[in-house]
C-alpha cells in the first residue's frame, strides 16, 4: 500500500458534479493508516501502476443518444412523493397478503373449499405487492441510465496461445506417453477395464433378469376368471354385448387340503394378465383357423394389454364390435380375432382359449396365451 | 506525503467504518474482492422485453426448488400397498400405494399442502414453456451465433432435462394417469433394439410394474436431474455473464459495447421485482386454478385407464407422434422392432440432435463464422426464420395430434379423420410454413428498403402539371433510443478515454480514475450521511 503513496494525490474529480467531488477527502491526500482495524482516514485512493489490471470498464456516455423530457418525479418534488406513496402502498399490500396467508394457514379449516384459494391469493398478494412496488421503485424513482460497457474479444493474443501450446507440448513430452509404449498400452488397458466399474452397478439395478419373463403371464391351465372386484365369473354372467375385465384366479390347496380360489389380484397379475371377456352376438364371431373352439357361446377372451404401448384397451364400441385403446387410438376388431385395424398397433390382441369347469366357472382352458402379450420387445420373434 | 494522514488537521474525516464496510473490508482482506465486485456490480444488462423470457424460466426453477423442498417433507415415495384412511371420503378403504396416499394427504390433510403442490405443478409447466419460448427468441434473433454456440447446446440440454424432470415429477404420485404414462415409458424402453428389454428391466427393476420403482424415480426427480439442471443452469448463466448479453441494434449500440442498466442498482431491483411477479402469478394459479387433481383419477391399476388420457403439455408432441405413427412393426430373424420405437426414440433423437447442432449447421450453410453480439430481427434472416417456422409447425401438428381424441370428441369429428389429417399435415404443413414465412420475410425486407429509399407515404396526393397523380413521401425518422439520458455528471465515474490529461485527476490516467471510483463507490454515501 505505502508504495503507492509516493504518487501525488489527485485533486478534484473528473469534472464538475462528479461523485468524486462529493467524496470528502483530506486536503493533504492519502494516509498511511489505511487498512487498519481502528479509526481510519478515507484518503485518496492509491493510484494503480498498471492500467492493464482493469480489463472491464463501464462508462456512461451521451453520444448517439437523444434526450427525452425528464419524468415528473425528476422535476416535481410532489410527484416524487406521490410515487413514493404509491410504492409504499404496494409494499403494504404485500404485508396484507402475508398476514392473510398466515391467518388462513393457521386459523382456516383446511377441509373448507376457501382454504387453498385464500392461501394462494394471500401468497400472490404478498409477492405481487413486493414485486410491483420494486418495479415501480426502479422505474419511477431510480435514475434511468444509459450505461455503456465495452465488450472485449475473447480470442487470446497469438503470443499467449503460442506460449501455452509450447508449455503443454513440453509437459506432454515430460509425461512420456509417446516414448513409453508399454506404459501407454497398459494405461489404456487399465482404463478400459475400469469401465467395468461403471457397468456392474448398472446391472445391479435389477434382481430380475429378463429371461423369458415377457413371454409369459400369470394364466395357468384351469385358472378361474376373477374380476377386479373379486367375483369369480360363471357361464351366463355376461349378457350379450357385455364386457368384463378378468384376471387369473390360480387354485392352490390350503392346509386343510381344500382347493382355494383366491379373489385378490396383485399388481403384477393385473399388469400382464388382464384379459377382456366379451360376449358377442351369436354368429358374429369369425374365429381364426384352429381357434374355432377357443370361445364358448359367443364368449371370447383377449388380452387387454395393447400390443402397441401396453395400455389397457378399455373402450368397447358395442355397435361396431371395436375395441379402442385410449392412449394412442389403436382400434381392434373383436369378431375378426381382435385384428388391429387402425392406429399405431400392428398386431392383433392375443386370444385366450376359455372353457368351463365342473362348477360352471369360466377357466383358461389350455393355460397361458400362445404368444407374448403386450408391446413388442427385441427378443420377441 | 506518507505523514499526511497523521498530521491531518481535519479530524472530522477520521471516522469509524460502518458494519457493512467493515464486513466488506474483512472479506476483501481475505479474498481480494473489490475489483471483481465493482466489475460485476457495474455489469451492464441491455433492456428488451424478450430478454426476460429466460428469466421467467430461471425464476420458475427457483420456485420449483422452494415448493419442491416443502413437498419432499410430506411425500412418501413408497410402492407399499396400504388401505386409504384419510379425509377424502370417496377413496376411503381403497387399496393404494403409500405414494398415492401421501399425495392425497398433502392435498387434503396438510396445511398449505395443496397450494404448494399446485404451485409446484404450475411452475413445472411454466418452466418448460418459458424454456421453449426463450429458445424461440434465441433462435429467431440469431443469439446463438458465435461465440454463444456452447450456451445454445447447454440450453438444449436444459430443455430435454426439464421435460424428463417434469415427466418424473408427475409420475411420482402413482395415480392412474401417471401410471399409464410410466407404462408407456416402459414400452418405449422395451422397444429399443438389442438392449431394450434389459433397459426396461434395469429401470423398473423387473417386469412392469417393477419392484419398488417409485423410490428410484424419486431419487431421479429430487436429486439426480435437479442436480444436473442446477449445474447446467449455473454454467448457462456463468457463460452468459462472461460473454455478456446480446442486444438488438439501436442508437449508440455497436458490436463492441453493451448499453443498458447496471446490475446495481436498477437491474437488481427490477429483476428482483420480476422474480416476485413470476412467483406471485404461480401462487395465484396454485391457489385458484386446479391442476392435476390426482384424487379424481384414482390409484394406479395396470388394467384400467381413463379416456382422454393426456400427458402434461411438454410430452404432448411425443404422444402425438406416437398416435400418428403408422403400424410399422418390423419382425424378422427372430427379433422385433416395435412401431413405438420410431416416434418416441428416433424422432426426438433426430429433432434434438438437429436442434443442438443448429449453430454449426447454419455457420456451415451461410459461411458466417464471425462473432456476433448484435441480434438480428427475424426478417433479416429469411431462411433461418422460415426453417424455424417450419420446425414450429411440425411440432404443432404433433402437439395437436397428441390431443386428437379430445378434439375429435369436442368437435364431433371422426377420430380416424383427425389421425389422417395429422399424418398428412405433418408432411405438407411444414413446407407450406417454410414457403409462406420466407415470402413474408422477403416482402417485409422489401418494404423496409423502400422506406429507406423513398421515405414514408404521407397520404397526400398531388397532381403534377402533366396531369399525373403522385403521393408525397417524407423521409423515415431516425430511430429514437429506448431510454432518456439522465444528467451525465451523476455517472461520470470514469469517462471513456475522453478526459485524458484534462484536470488534475487525469494525471494517473484511466486506471487511476477507475481505482478512485472503487473507493468512491463506498465512500460517497457515508460521507454525505455524516456531514
Amino acid at each position: 500500500m505505502s508504495a503507492h503513496d509516493e504518487n501525488p494525490p489527485a485533486q478534484g474529480g473528473a469534472g464538475g458534479g462528479s461523485v468524486f467531488d462529493r467524496v470528502k477527502r483530506p486536503a493533504g491526500g492519502g494516509g498511511e493508516g489505511a487498512g487498519g482495524g481502528g479509526p481510519e482516514a478515507l484518503g485518496t485512493p492509491p493510484a494503480p501502476t498498471d492500467s492493464s489490471q482493469l480489463p472491464e470498464h463501464t462508462s456512461w456516455q451521451q453520444t448517439g443518444v437523444a434526450h427525452r423530457p425528464p419524468r415528473a418525479e425528476d422535476v416535481d418534488r410532489r410527484a416524487e412523493r406521490r410515487a413514493e406513496r404509491l410504492i409504499a402502498f404496494w409494499f403494504f399490500v404485500s404485508v396484507v397478503g402475508t398476514v392473510l396467508f398466515i391467518v388462513v394457514n393457521f386459523v382456516g379449516d383446511k377441509h373448507e373449499p376457501y382454504y387453498t384459494p385464500l392461501l394462494g391469493t394471500g401468497m400472490g398478494l404478498a409477492l405481487a405487492g413486493l414485486g410491483i412496488g420494486m418495479i415501480l421503485w426502479a422505474k419511477r424513482l431510480m435514475p434511468h441510465e444509459q450505461a455503456v460497457q465495452d465488450r472485449h474479444p475473447f480470442r487470446s493474443t497469438d503470443e499467449e496461445t503460442a506460449v501455452l501450446e509450447e508449455e503443454v507440448a513440453l509437459g506432454w513430452k515430460d509425461m512420456g506417453l509417446g516414448r513409453h509404449k508399454v506404459l501407454r498400452r497398459s494405461l489404456l488397458g487399465a482404463g478400459t477395464v475400469l469401465g467395468g466399474l461403471l457397468v456392474v452397478p448398472l446391472l445391479n439395478l435389477t434382481n430380475a433378469k429378463p429371461g423369458k419373463k415377457l413371454d409369459h403371464t400369470h394364466w395357468v391351465k384351469g385358472a378361474r376368471m376373477v374380476t377386479g372386484e373379486g367375483r369369480l365369473v360363471k357361464m351366463g354372467d355376461l349378457a350379450i354385448g357385455a364386457i368384463e375385465t378378468v384376471f387369473p384366479s390360480v387354485p392352490h390347496v390350503n392346509a386343510n387340503g381344500e382347493t382355494e380360489w383366491p379373489t385378490h389380484v396383485d399388481l403384477h397379475t393385473k399388469a400382464d394378465s388382464a384379459t377382456i371377456l366379451i360376449r358377442l352376438e351369436p354368429g358374429i364371431d369369425k374365429p381364426r383357423p384352429g381357434r374355432e373352439d377357443w370361445g364358448i357361446d359367443g364368449l371370447v377372451a383377449y388380452s387387454k394389454i395393447c400390443t402397441h404401448a401396453g395400455c389397457p384397451v378399455s373402450l368397447y364400441e358395442q355397435q361396431t364390435h371395436h375395441l379402442l385403446c385410449p392412449c394412442h387410438q389403436s382400434v381392434f376388431d373383436v369378431p375378426d380375432g381382435c385384428r388391429a385395424i387402425f392406429g399405431p398397433a400392428s398386431r392383433s390382441l392375443p386370444q385366450l382359449a376359455i372353457g368351463v369347469d365342473d362348477e360352471g366357472y369360466l377357466i383358461a382352458r389350455d393355460g397361458d396365451y400362445t404368444e407374448p402379450i403386450g408391446p413388442a420387445f427385441w427378443e420377441r420373434s | 506525503m506518507t505523514t499526511a494522514a497523521s498530521n491531518s488537521p481535519a479530524p472530522k474525516l477520521v471516522k469509524r467504518p460502518g458494519p457493512l464496510r467493515t464486513l466488506n473490508r474483512a472479506v476483501d482482506e481475505r479474498f481480494h474482492t473489490q475489483r471483481a465486485l465493482r466489475e460485476n456490480l457495474n455489469k451492464v444488462f441491455p433492456d428488451h422485453w424478450s430478454f426476460m423470457i429466460g428469466e421467467i424460466a430461471l425464476y420458475s426453477f427457483i420456485v420449483l426448488l422452494l415448493t419442491g423442498v416443502y413437498l419432499t417433507l410430506f411425500f412418501d415415495p413408497s410402492n407399499v400397498e396400504i388401505v386409504y384412511d384419510g379425509s377424502y371420503v370417496p377413496l376411503k378403504g381403497v387399496e393404494m400405494s403409500r405414494a398415492y396416499a401421501s399425495t392425497l394427504d398433502i392435498s387434503f390433510d396438510t396445511r398449505a399442502g395443496l397450494v404448494f403442490r399446485q404451485i409446484h405443478h404450475w411452475a413445472a409447466l411454466l418452466f418448460v414453456a418459458a424454456i421453449v419460448v426463450h429458445l424461440f427468441r434465441v433462435f429467431f434473433t440469431g443469439a446463438y451465433r458465435k461465440p454463444r454456440e456452447i450456451n445454445w447446446v447447454i440450453g438444449v440440454g436444459l430443455l430435454v432435462l426439464a421435460m424428463l424432470e417434469g415427466f418424473a415429477g408427475y409420475s411420482l404420485p402413482d395415480d392412474l394417469l401417471s401410471g399409464t404414462g410410466l407404462r408407456i415409458a416402459s414400452s418405449i424402453a422395451q422397444s429399443i433394439p438389442v438392449i431394450g428389454t434389459w433397459a426396461s428391466f434395469l429401470v423398473f427393476n423387473g417386469e412392469w410394474p417393477g419392484e419398488n420403482f417409485l423410490p428410484r424415480l424419486y431419487v431421479v426427480h429430487i436429486l439426480l436431474v435437479p442436480g444436473i439442471l442446477l449445474a447446467l443452469i449455473g454454467a448457462h448463466l456463468g457463460i452468459l455473464w462472461h460473454q455478456k448479453h446480446t442486444d438488438f441494434p439501436g442508437p449508440g449500440k455497436t458490436e463492441d459495447n453493451v448499453v443498458g442498466h447496471r446490475v446495481f442498482p436498477v437491474f437488481a431491483v427490477k429483476s428482483g421485482g420480476f422474480f416476485m411477479m413470476v412467483f406471485a402469478m404461480l401462487a395465484l394459479l396454485g391457489g385458484l386454478a386446479q391442476i392435476n387433481p390426482i384424487w379424481a383419477f384414482g390409484p394406479y391399476d395396470p388394467s384400467k385407464v381413463s379416456s382422454a388420457s393426456q400427458p402434461d403439455w411438454y410430452i404432448g408432441f411425443l404422444d402425438g407422434s406416437t398416435r400418428l405413427m403408422p403400424p410399422w412393426e418390423f419382425r424378422g430373424l427372430g427379433h422385433t422392432v416395435a412401431a413405438v420405437f420410431w416416434p418416441t426414440v428416433i424422432l426426438p433423437g433426430i429433432l434434438f440432435t438437429l436442434l443442438a447442432l443448429w449453430p454449426w449447421l447454419e455457420a456451415k450453410f451461410t459461411g458466417d463464422r464471425d462473432s456476433h453480439n448484435l441480434l438480428q430481427r427475424p426478417r433479416e434472416a429469411p431462411t433461418r426464420t422460415a426453417i424455424g417456422a417450419m420446425a414450429i409447425s411440425f411440432y404443432l401438428v404433433l402437439l395437436i395430434s397428441g390431443g386428437n381424441d379430445v378434439i375429435a370428441k369436442t368437435f364431433s369429428i371422426s377420430l380416424n379423420a383427425m389421425t389422417w389429417a395429422g399424418r398428412i399435415g405433418l408432411i405438407i404443413v411444414p413446407p407450406i410454413a417454410y414457403k409462406v414465412t420466407k415470402e413474408i420475410c422477403i416482402a417485409l425486407n422489401k418494404r423496409d428498403e423502400e422506406r429507406e429509399h423513398h421515405g414514408i407515404e404521407t397520404g397526400i396526393i398531388r397532381q403534377l402539371p402533366t396531369g399525373e397523380f403522385v403521393e408525397d413521401h417524407r423521409p423515415k425518422p431516425e430511430p429514437v433510443p429506448d431510454h432518456p439520458l439522465v444528467p451525465t455528471h451523476r455517472f461520470e465515474l470514469s469517462p471513456v478515454g475522453a478526459a485524458h490529461g484534462d484536470g488534475a485527476g487525469g494525471r494517473g490516467g484511466l486506471a487511476t480514475r477507475a481505482r478512485k471510483a472503487v473507493t468512491g463507490f463506498f465512500v460517497e454515501e457515508k460521507g454525505k450521511g455524516e456531514h
